[in-house]
């Protein structure tokens, strides 16, 4: 009896939990289709504002400078993160605390540290030197910094679990490292490979503090457009970015609930 | 031992090719974080022992005046702003830390107790507003407590607020923002913990004749423990250097620490000051990572808590 109450009262508090959760993003989404421009009354629907979207230059740039960094930082991360998550499962069994305290450093720093110190270093760096001027290429170089330690550590863990019986067999399979890497590496690290481009890809959508310090004043992306249009005064305009944005990210949840049931199956 | 047999010349060449090996698997990206983050930390840090230049850049010589700005000693003499602030983020991010657990503990809870195929879509549904934009989630809560929306009006009515205030910019909304935005984080550690439970202990418990709130403190919460710790690192650490949410929803006098860094590498520029924040929020970070390993380390059963 008690233990049905109990569970009543999980279950309401379960349900009320999510509501918090989704009301702001509800919120954002059905102003998005507001008809007037008052964001505290609802007074129709109209995609006015998604009308004005597609015709606003700023905003299309946004969008197109965070696909730009996202995809160019994810490839290299992947690249260089892979290659340290491997260094570290093979040599797993030497000294290498210095390489953990490195590898975990851009996670533990807080955001406001890691931009601030990025950016301090760009502008000075591009006093002395005229390098490194602030803008696309120096988000690039923050993101992959931040996306390095997050792949390393899942193509590592992906190794852990491997038999290690298998690169002994590997290693009479196929003769040369090339084809071993080729045959045998790749193609069973697949799966921490694409999750690792995934969380990369994510992390830098996502991110907005280190994107804000270290961006140029031509490389907005849509998240420093937003910041700066909600700084200026809250345009209708933004619930509709936000909620293609917000769309986006339930496509995503629905692809990965898809593929883990598929998992599962 | 692999190496029985070979010669001591060939087992050290051996050993120089695993040497070089590791050298091109890990160098390029440990040069990576040592060039792009390690320097410029580092150079931050200096930073904050120089002084303030006319154009708010740093300058020679050295000195501590940006640590004594930063305990509020100023031109007009001391004022208590800055230590406001400090406070402020510090209680910030107890409150918050302490509300997301209060929440987090039972969410964990029921969604172990649920049927094994409903978990993966609820812990879903828990972490899918965490994957939009921070900017976006704060922007939501931006519309939801303006003045004239049915929530402020609530409180209006109710007299927590004054007619037409609104429940943003406030303390209260920045404390909103910031459970709203870690829920997720402690959800997840305390689920995993939940999830292994070993019940025999609870029914062991409940065969002596325990209590509910006995048992439940002596077998349930020291297994969910390390899980706790985890979700309290992955909480307070961010939480106390949060810019976005205080920026958005706090107003001047909702203001935190990240703000206060912030600020001095825009507007009223002074690196000098920002830095010394910096190594401020740098060291409550280490402090708190390195408490909560000594009590996981100490309270655990012997489980270290991952971070």
């Amino acid at each position: 009896m008690r233990k049905r109450t109990l569970k009543r009262g999980l279950t309401g508090f379960w349900w009320f939990t999510l509501a918090f959760l989704y009301l702001p993003l509800a919120v954002v989404v059905l102003f998005s289709f507001n008809a007037s421009n008052s964001a505290a009354t609802f007074t129709g629907i109209s995609l006015r504002w998604y009308g004005r979207l597609m015709g606003n230059e700023e905003i299309l740039s946004a969008f197109a400078n965070s696909m730009i960094l996202a995809i160019t930082s994810s490839v290299i991360a992947l690249g260089v993160g892979c290659l340290i998550g491997y260094g570290m499962y093979r040599h797993r069994h030497r000294k290498l605390g210095w390489l953990i305290v490195l590898i975990y450093l851009p996670i533990v720093l807080p955001d406001i540290v890691f931009g601030i110190s990025e950016m301090t270093f760009f502008v000075q760096i591009h006093r002395l030197t005229g390098l490194l001027q602030p803008g696309l290429g120096t988000m690039i170089i923050a993101h992959i910094t931040f996306q390095i330690p997050f792949v390393a550590l899942i193509v590592y863990s992906r190794f852990v679990g491997l038999d290690p019986t298998l690169f002994e067999a590997a290693k009479d399979l196929y003769a040369t490292p090339v084809k071993r890497v080729v045959h045998f590496m790749l193609p069973t690290i697949k799966p921490a490979l694409i999750s690792a481009f995934f969380l990369s890809f994510t992390l830098s959508v996502d991110d907005f503090v280190i994107s804000f310090f270290t961006a140029g004043p031509e490389s907005a992306t849509l998240p420093i457009y937003i910041w700066g249009a909600i700084k200026k005064g809250v345009s209708p305009e933004i619930n509709a970015i936000a909620t293609l944005m917000i769309g986006a990210v339930a496509l995503a949840a629905l692809i990965s609930l898809v593929f883990s049931r598929r998992r599962q199956a | 031992m692999a190496y029985t047999g070979v010669t001591p010349s060939a087992r050290s060449r051996g050993m120089v090719r695993e040497s070089r090996h590791l050298l091109f698997t890990v160098a390029p990206g440990a040069t990576w974080i040592v060039i792009f983050l390690v320097l410029p930390s580092a150079y931050l840090m200096g930073v904050a022992f120089m002084t303030n230049g006319p154009y708010g850049l740093p300058e020679m010589p050295l000195s501590l005046e940006s640590f004594r700005r930063l305990a509020g000693f100023g031109f007009l003499g001391w004022s208590p702003g800055n230590l406001y602030t400090l406070l402020r983020s510090l209680w910030q991010t107890l409150v918050s830390t302490g509300l997301v657990v209060v929440v987090a503990y039972p969410i964990a809870y029921y969604i172990s107790t649920c049927r094994a195929r409903w978990r993966p879509i609820m812990l879903l549904l828990v972490v899918v507003p965490s994957w939009t934009n921070q900017v976006i989630r704060t922007f939501g809560w931006m519309n939801l407590l303006a003045p004239g929306t049915p929530l402020s009006n609530l409180a209006e009515s109710l007299g927590f607020i004054a007619p037409n205030m609104g429940l943003y910019p406030s303390n209260f909304a920045v404390t909103l923002g910031l459970v709203y935005n870690f829920l997720p984080f402690m959800v997840l550690p305390l689920y995993a913990a939940f999830e292994k439970l070993d019940t025999a202990q609870v029914e062991a418990a409940q065969d002596l004749f325990a209590s509910p709130v006995r048992a439940f403190w002596h077998a349930v919460f020291p297994q969910t423990l390390p899980g706790l710790l985890a979700g309290i690192v992955l909480v307070a650490i961010p939480a106390f250097g949060m810019y976005v949410i205080p920026e958005l929803l706090g107003g001047g006098k909702g203001m935190m620490l990240g703000n206060l860094v912030a600020n001095q590498f825009a507007g009223g520029a002074n690196w000098p000051l920002g830095a010394a924040g910096a190594i401020l929020m740098l060291i409550a970070t280490f402090v708190g990572l390195f408490a909560m390993r000594r009590i996981g380390k100490r309270l655990g059963g012997g489980e270290e808590v991952v971070i």
